[in-house]
């Protein structure tokens, strides 16, 4: 709860005190604020610190703040933090789109912590509404244009989809609190023969597809290409890393509060994942542009975080941070989106360089980055539900060794002539710094888990 | 640990020294894990089984952080951390690509060794991955058009080989009581017949890639041919005995069960291997890729006297794993000197370098004699014990295995006459002190070994016996 407050408050000061002003001025306060959130959720989740206030002052059947949502607010807000900060010398841009970024970002902790659909449907409609506006602020830009008004109309369609569900699920329980819709299917599943209402497996159906639509999964992923290339770098970092993350977590609950015919779910959420990494990887194998390639490999991401969990999050939103934050600065006016834009950059600046390789072998799940210790989190969970998932998730890592090796080839393979491409990396630190806690994190897995667990 | 930790930062302080380090810096540094090598062998000795050494929880309190030592692991860390110096010394031109080049070899040489120390699965399966970065950034410096897809290919060949490991490794893991990665809990785990095809399989698939056994091996002339001399030496002097030494150490203890069904598979292949490798090594031109399919013979006939699970088979092989890196790391540096000075490596284009270089053509010998497995030449012991083991499993596998000596004389005999005798318009440079030292170093093996190989086959035997004895109580326990 304190995360949303404190996220709330600071979008609104950042909205208000900046009318007018450039963005620079006020990126370090966000950063401060979604740095405090994290800190202060985290804290809250460990007990060090308690803030019962605030939590009166929402019934405890619309939103509740556990250690896990606390733990997932905390994380959430740190990525926010590390995407604000990376990204903060965007100088063309207006103080609004720092406070859009902050109140989509209440819409995930809403997401994260419902207990009443309407809450859930709330946070979607939150979170969606301001990457929206978003996807499409690079004005003159017509891909920037055709990426919100394509992510706008399927968004407003899948959360039609949702909101349908709903309705079936409302009337095949009776109930649209978590605690009270999960009792009826619970028990008639408990007394064995008895059908599960069609009702409530035609209002999961819709309701599944509302939310994998968001998390771009197969095969709902279709405006996601398109999208995360027009879109402006920083929101589609933040589309691939939160509001996927944000998505799962609402998911997952959604399905576990359905007791027994989660099993049945998850089953057919498996073959999704199976689908969604291979096709995002395949894909993603032949595609030209940098930002196409990365959204088609957070595509195939979101296949594996069909297989949930924390640390996943963690490893591969850092990663994308990082890498997407290297093409932005590497970017050139003559070479706007090819890989190009890598060449020689080993030459050019090592370190840059060797940032992007952490990244880049991080995403690949390579040891030892924390991509890997990832995957094999992930791996050695899924397996016990199918050992399928497994055969084609390490089938997907190697698959997408073919299209994150061409950075690694780009960077340090092509030789250019002459120092026409210098380009300055003003964010070498942060480079640098996000590389080594993707390796320490690898390294050491054991200390962030103990922090989180 | 200290013996991982040290090329590590070996490694660090040389590309923090960039251009300021020279190769007495290097070849310091790098010769330093020979003396802790060293203190290993006279505190833990080599006749008690396989020791922990070095004990941390890693993960969680089951997945840990374990090395340990014994004969088998004694050898390889000897053969790694005598031969890095080599390559250190002598393998890496003095151009722009030095310092980068000596930095990922020594950062190689620590992954290396964690690999064969490792005692824990998921420590060997990092290692194992570890030691893949630094080489694919070495061989990533071969000039030439098709560099990345050379380079691609053998990264993804490797890749999926050691994906396919690690899910078996993680089945394993899965099929413990306490849920633990720790050599002795994976080598409790009781497997049906079915299961441990599929779990050996995996593992298999991981060794056979890099080893690289008959179907497998693709990737690998081209990898050899085009790298620069150091990523060649590193990948078939040391990085292929992985493969070797996980047969030994991880395959045939954790799926004994699969054994039986995999066995004439593999010594059919290798055998298969090894007639295939010497025959196209007899057509080549480039010296270079000669010498990779000779040793995509020579390895060969090592996995097939691994496979005959004898006691003397097993033996021969690692003694043979040790002379085939000594040896091959040594052809390789005579051709990185012969194309240092005369700009090729193609044997039609060579001819009487003898002349201008004495020196250098007894070296050269001395290697090429060795390779052939002339008595009291460090090749023959080894390549006799495993062609007997082989004949005791099948006479007629020996009898094609056998053929090898005759068309390995024809091929390595046919490269020194082409490159060495003759008339020729190249020179060979004098040679550098570093080159000294590097060739007087191989030297000392090839013979020390042809004339005392007992020495050698002493460290090894308690390793070897028990696992003989884990396949043996298997069998048992089976029938």
């Amino acid at each position: 709860m304190i995360a949303l407050f404190i996220t709330f408050f600071a979008a609104v000061v950042i909205l208000f005190l900046g009318l007018n002003k450039k963005e620079s001025s006020f990126s370090n306060l966000a950063v401060v604020a979604l740095l405090a959130s994290s800190i202060c959720s985290f804290c809250n989740a460990k007990g060090l610190c308690n803030f019962a206030i605030l939590e009166s002052w929402v019934p405890a059947n619309m939103m509740l703040f556990g250690y896990s949502e606390h733990m997932f607010a905390s994380l959430l807000a740190f990525i926010s933090a590390a995407i604000v900060f990376a990204f903060r010398k965007n100088d063309n841009l207006g103080t609004d789109q720092l406070g859009l970024i902050m109140f989509s970002l209440c819409g995930a902790f809403m997401m994260i912590s419902y207990q009443h659909i309407v809450m859930l449907f709330l946070g979607i409609e939150v979170l969606s509404i301001p990457l929206y506006v978003l996807a499409g602020s690079k004005k003159e830009s017509l891909a920037s244009n055709e990426a919100s008004l394509k992510y706008f109309l399927m968004g407003a369609f899948s959360t039609g989809i949702f909101l349908l569900g709903t309705a079936f699920i409302y009337g095949g329980t009776g109930s649209l609190e978590l605690e009270m819709m999960g009792i009826k299917p619970s028990f008639m599943h408990a007394m064995e023969g008895m059908p599960i209402p069609t009702l409530i497996n035609a209002g999961l159906i819709l309701m599944s597809v509302g939310l994998l639509f968001k998390v771009a999964a197969a095969p709902f992923h279709f405006w996601a290409p398109d999208v995360y290339e027009g879109s402006p770098n920083r929101t589609t970092v933040f589309m691939a890393t939160i509001v996927k993350i944000t998505a799962f977590v609402a998911f997952n609950k959604l399905l576990s509060t359905f007791g027994g015919i989660h099993n049945t779910w998850s089953g057919w959420l498996c073959v999704l994942g199976m689908i969604t990494i291979v096709w995002g990887n395949l894909a993603g194998l032949v595609q030209n542009g940098v930002k196409r390639t990365l959204a088609f490999s957070s595509i195939a991401h979101a296949g594996y975080l069909v297989m949930f969990l924390w640390y996943y999050g963690f490893a591969y939103a850092m990663a994308s941070v990082l890498v997407f934050l290297i093409s932005h600065q590497s970017a050139t006016d003559k070479n706007p989106v090819g890989f190009d834009m890598f060449n020689g950059l080993s030459k050019r600046s090592p370190w840059v360089a060797f940032a992007l390789v952490v990244g880049v072998l991080s995403m690949a799940g390579i040891p030892i980055s924390a991509g890997f210790d990832a995957k094999f989190y992930l791996f050695s969970f899924a397996w016990q539900s199918s050992p399928w998932l497994v055969g084609v998730g390490l089938l997907g890592s190697a698959i997408s060794i073919g299209y994150y090796f061409k950075f690694i080839k780009h960077a340090f393979l092509v030789k250019v002539e002459g120092d026409e491409r210098a380009v300055e990396y003003n964010d070498k630190g942060l480079m640098i710094l996000i590389a080594a806690l993707l390796l320490l994190a690898g390294a050491m897995p054991w200390v962030l888990l103990k922090w989180v667990f | 640990m200290e013996i991982i930790l040290i090329p590590i930062i070996a490694a660090l302080v040389t590309a923090g020294l960039g251009k300021r380090s020279n190769v007495w810096i290097s070849t310091l540094l790098s010769l330093i894990p020979l003396a802790v090598l060293y203190t290993y062998f006279t505190r833990f000795g080599v006749d008690t089984g396989w020791k922990t050494i070095f004990d941390l929880p890693w993960i969680s309190e089951n997945i840990r952080f374990t090395l340990g030592f014994d004969g088998l692991t004694g050898m390889l860390l000897l053969l790694t951390n005598l031969m890095v110096p080599v390559i250190v010394m002598a393998g890496i031109r003095d151009d722009e690509n030095r310092v980068k080049l000596t930095a990922l070899t020594l950062f190689m040489q620590g992954a290396l060794n964690g690999v064969f120390m490792a005692q824990d699965g998921l420590m060997f399966y990092i290692f194992w991955e570890l030691a893949l970065i630094p080489i694919y950034f070495i061989t990533l410096t071969m000039s030439g058009e098709n560099a990345f897809k050379i380079t691609l290919r053998f990264f993804l060949y490797t890749f999926i080989g050691s994906l396919a490991m690690l899910a078996s490794l993680l089945y394993l893991f899965l099929h413990t009581a306490d849920y633990s990665f720790s050599f002795e809990a994976l080598r409790a785990v009781e497997l049906s017949r079915i299961e441990s095809i599929w779990v050996g399989a995996g593992i298999l698939l991981a060794f056979a890639v890099k080893i690289p056994l008959l179907p497998f091996h693709s990737w690998q002339a081209d990898t050899y041919t085009h790298s620069p001399a150091a990523g060649s030496m590193l990948l078939s002097g040391i990085m292929l005995k992985m493969g070797l030494y996980g047969l030994l150490r991880w395959y045939l203890p954790l799926a004994p069960e699969s054994i039986e069904f995999f066995q004439p598979w593999i010594i059919g292949l290798s055998v298969a291997g090894v007639l295939y490798g010497a025959l196209i090594a007899i057509r080549q031109k480039d010296m270079k890729r000669l010498i990779a399919f000779s040793s995509l013979s020579h390895v060969a006939l090592i996995a097939a006297g691994i496979f005959t699970l004898t006691a003397e088979g097993l033996e021969g092989g690692v003694l043979q794993m040790f002379v085939h890196g000594v040896n091959v790391i040594g052809l390789f540096l005579v051709v990185e000197l012969i194309e240092k000075s005369t700009g090729t490596r193609l044997l039609c284009e060579l001819g009487g370098l003898a002349k201008s270089n004495r020196s250098f053509m007894i070296f050269f010998m001395l290697l090429a004699l060795g390779t052939v497995a002339v008595p009291f030449t460090n090749g023959f012991p080894g390549e006799f014990m495993l062609l007997k083991a082989v004949y005791m499993y099948n006479p007629n596998m020996a009898l094609l295995a056998g053929l090898t000596i005759i068309f390995c004389a024809v091929y390595i005999f046919r490269m020194v006459q082409f490159s060495m005798f003759g008339e020729g318009k190249h020179e060979v440079s004098s040679l550098k002190w570093n080159e000294y030292v590097a060739f007087g170093i191989l030297s000392v093996a090839v013979l020390l070994i042809g004339f005392v190989p007992q020495l050698f086959v002493d460290v090894v035997h308690s390793s070897i016996l028990q696992i003989v004895t884990w396949i043996s109580e298997a069998k048992g326990v089976l029938s």
